[in-house]
């Protein structure tokens, strides 16, 4: 478990492609994803905030069909990368393509039919009940004068049904809490029935219970629908967990992507995070689980 | 390396249950086009505008000499009356200049509430009005007091102060809370600039322009209706859009965008409507101050919406102007208030208390991101 597999791409911090256009790439991640096309992807990506630099020069394929997680330390510009991917925030340089288009010259409104984004601390309305702000999904979907279809009415109940919150409906959503409300996000994200879904920290704030729960539902959605989801987890175990393709950022840059089987080792985890660990097999799914070393102790005992 | 565990199977999601459609909501349908109307809203927009008709009735009956219901129905209707001169002539075209100009400072309210999402943020308090004054009065202490040329420099005076906060709060996006702050300072700064043409006018011009800043309907009339009417109209497709516009506007920046709204170019259509409503409305009426900071906020409460109604707000700035007009003309009388002191009474409280509830819960109010 010390050596990183073949199919992992690793990268020298500074080390740049310039083959960008160069056919099928040899290290495109195995796992559920290999062989499909990737929709989404970013070339050269540049990313800043004011005048400070977040991501330099970053290149990623999202595999198609798979869950991609994206994991490193506090502001290693992953959540700066979802950003981007979600065109949320302009590239300084270069560019997040949809199908091969920069996604500044597709039409917002088109690219909110094909990509969902769920933002780390999304804000409601005051007073908003949980099915007004589910059906708010439904948004790019519509038009003046075509504000609610049958198709809106499937998309809706289906989301709050997988996410259990049909039953809160007619609550306001500013009364629940904070697990139920994370779920009626997603909800609303769900109803957008976009092929593509990007999650920021999408468990953040909520019990381990709920983690799984919603970490369950991306699951099953990639399954049942063959969604392409993108998250960013904190939780490296999690990721190793969940993700068919693992993508592990470092000061703006990838320093490792693949199957989590194959990138998470003690060596990656001391090269990103900084810290000493075991590695071994999860007793429940056989994925990689982080140890860290022995916590502090006197040095009396 | 043992063999992996099978995780328990995920839970099936049960048959959907009952229908989605968002709570609160009627649905209305013709031919192919589908429309969601908020059942509460309408109710409350119905009972508004009964309450308008009365209070509009009760102002055309009450003045110097009392006129029967029956006799003003028969003016509106354009019947034979021996009360024509009173009423058609005298009180109508004033309560006209009243209604629109409540319901173009109750839509102007609403609208830049709900891009600064912040109840303080309304024309008044932003600088809009101020600017459409500094130039109104700056004008007429030169000389121009033509009604046909001032409702159109108070509409410049109001669009330039709006650009230039506008353009102050920019930066690479609009953040509201900044919108808001840099409104205010400006507002300030654009009173002490109409002070300054005050004195130094002429006398009889400034004692005219003093009247005008209170915001009275005092000697208004169809030659200030008809600008502000024909505004309302033009731009009613425009509040139309703009009420569809708000369900996404409302939400925070990132999650807006997510669904696909182009927020800046939204944002910046919204205050543009709203910014002409409220000056030209000022340019008819003079800065009645706190109605397009009241009537929004309490129409929202009325119909407990997730954001401000348009048209409840248009219809409760419109009553309590005309109602105000109606106190302050019997209040103290012989003697007539300006409009503008009476929403004042009313509107600065509200204001303070605004502003202390701000404080309590700012945490959950924090503007979105630039």
């Amino acid at each position: 478990m010390t050596e990183t597999g073949e199919s992992v791409q690793r990268r020298a911090p500074g080390a740049r492609e310039a083959d960008h256009d160069a056919g099928p790439r040899a290290d495109r991640p195995a796992g559920r994803g290999e062989g499909s096309p990737s929709r989404l992807t970013a070339r050269d990506l540049t990313l800043a905030y004011e005048d400070r630099t977040v991501v330099d020069g970053l290149d990623l394929d999202i595999p198609h069909g798979a869950v991609t997680i994206v994991v490193g330390p506090n502001a290693c510009g992953k959540s700066t990368l979802l950003r981007a991917l979600g065109r949320l925030l302009r590239p300084r340089r270069g560019a997040v393509l949809l199908d091969g288009t920069d996604l500044a010259r597709i039409p917002t409104k088109r690219i909110a039919q094909s990509v969902g984004l769920l933002p780390q601390t999304p804000v409601a309305p005051e007073a908003i009940t949980v099915g007004d702000l589910v059906a708010r999904g439904r948004q790019p979907h519509q038009s003046w004068w075509q504000q609610w279809s049958a198709d809106d009415e499937r998309a809706v109940t289906e989301a709050m049904a997988r996410t259990d919150v049909a039953e809160l409906a007619d609550r306001a959503v500013d009364e629940l809490s904070g697990g139920q409300r994370q779920r009626v996000w997603i909800a609303m994200a769900l109803a957008q029935e976009t092929e593509l879904l990007l999650l920021d920290e999408p468990t953040t704030y909520l019990d381990i219970a709920h983690q799984v729960e919603v970490l369950d539902l991306v699951r099953q959605l990639n399954h049942d629908r063959g969604r392409t989801v993108v998250a960013v987890l904190h939780d490296l175990n999690q990721a190793a967990r969940y993700a068919d393709h693992l993508v592990a950022m470092k000061a703006g840059r990838i320093i490792a992507q693949g199957h989590p089987a194959e990138v998470v080792t003690a060596e990656l985890v001391r090269e990103v995070f900084g810290l000493d660990s075991v590695v071994v097999p999860d007793p429940v799914t056989g994925s990689p689980l982080v140890v860290p070393g022995r916590p502090w102790q006197s040095p009396r005992t | 390396m043992s063999a992996p565990v099978t995780p328990p199977a995920p839970a099936v999601p049960a048959a959907p249950a009952r229908t989605a459609r968002p709570t609160g909501y009627a649905l209305l349908r013709a031919g192919r086009g589908s429309f969601l109307l908020h059942r509460r809203a309408a109710v409350v927009a119905l009972v508004l505008a009964v309450l308008l008709a009365a209070v509009s009735v009760a102002y055309l009956c009450v003045g110097e000499s009392f006129v029967a219901p029956s006799e003003v129905l028969k003016v509106l209707l354009g019947q034979p009356s021996g009360q024509e001169l009173v009423v058609g002539t005298l009180r109508l075209p004033r309560m006209v200049v009243g209604l629109l100009a409540g319901a173009a400072f109750g839509v102007a309210g609403a609208l830049i509430q709900t891009v600064a999402r912040n109840p303080l943020a309304s024309p008044d308090i932003i600088g809009v009005t101020q600017g459409a004054g500094a130039l109104t009065v700056g004008s007429m202490t030169l000389g121009i007091t033509s009604y046909g040329v001032l409702p159109y420099l108070s509409v410049a005076g109001g669009l330039l102060a709006a650009g230039l906060v506008y353009l102050f709060a920019w930066r690479g996006g609009l953040h509201a809370t900044r919108f808001v702050l840099i409104g205010i300072g400006f507002a300030v700064a654009l009173r002490s600039v109409t002070h300054l043409f005050l004195t130094k006018g002429d006398y009889l011009v400034a004692q005219q322009a003093q009247v005008w800043m209170t915001g009275s309907l005092n000697g208004r009339g169809w030659a200030e209706a008809a600008p502000l009417g024909w505004a309302l109209l033009v731009l009613l497709p425009f509040v139309l859009w703009a009420a569809r516009a708000q369900r996404t506007v409302s939400l925070d920046d990132d999650t807006a965008t997510a669904l696909g709204a182009r927020l800046n170019r939204t944002r910046l259509g919204l205050v543009a409507v709203g910014v002409i409503l409220a000056s030209m409305a000022t340019g008819a009426a003079g800065p009645v101050d706190f109605v397009a900071l009241l009537a929004p906020q309490i129409a929202r409460r009325m119909t407990r919406t997730a954001q401000i109604p348009l048209l409840c707000s248009a219809l409760l700035g419109a009553f309590i102007v005309v109602l105000g007009d109606l106190l302050a003309r019997k209040v103290l009388a012989p003697t007539e208030l300006p409009v503008g002191v009476l929403t004042a009474a009313v509107g600065a409280p509200y204001l303070i208390w605004l502003i202390v509830r701000g404080h309590r819960d700012r945490g959950r109010a924090a503007g979105g991101k630039a």
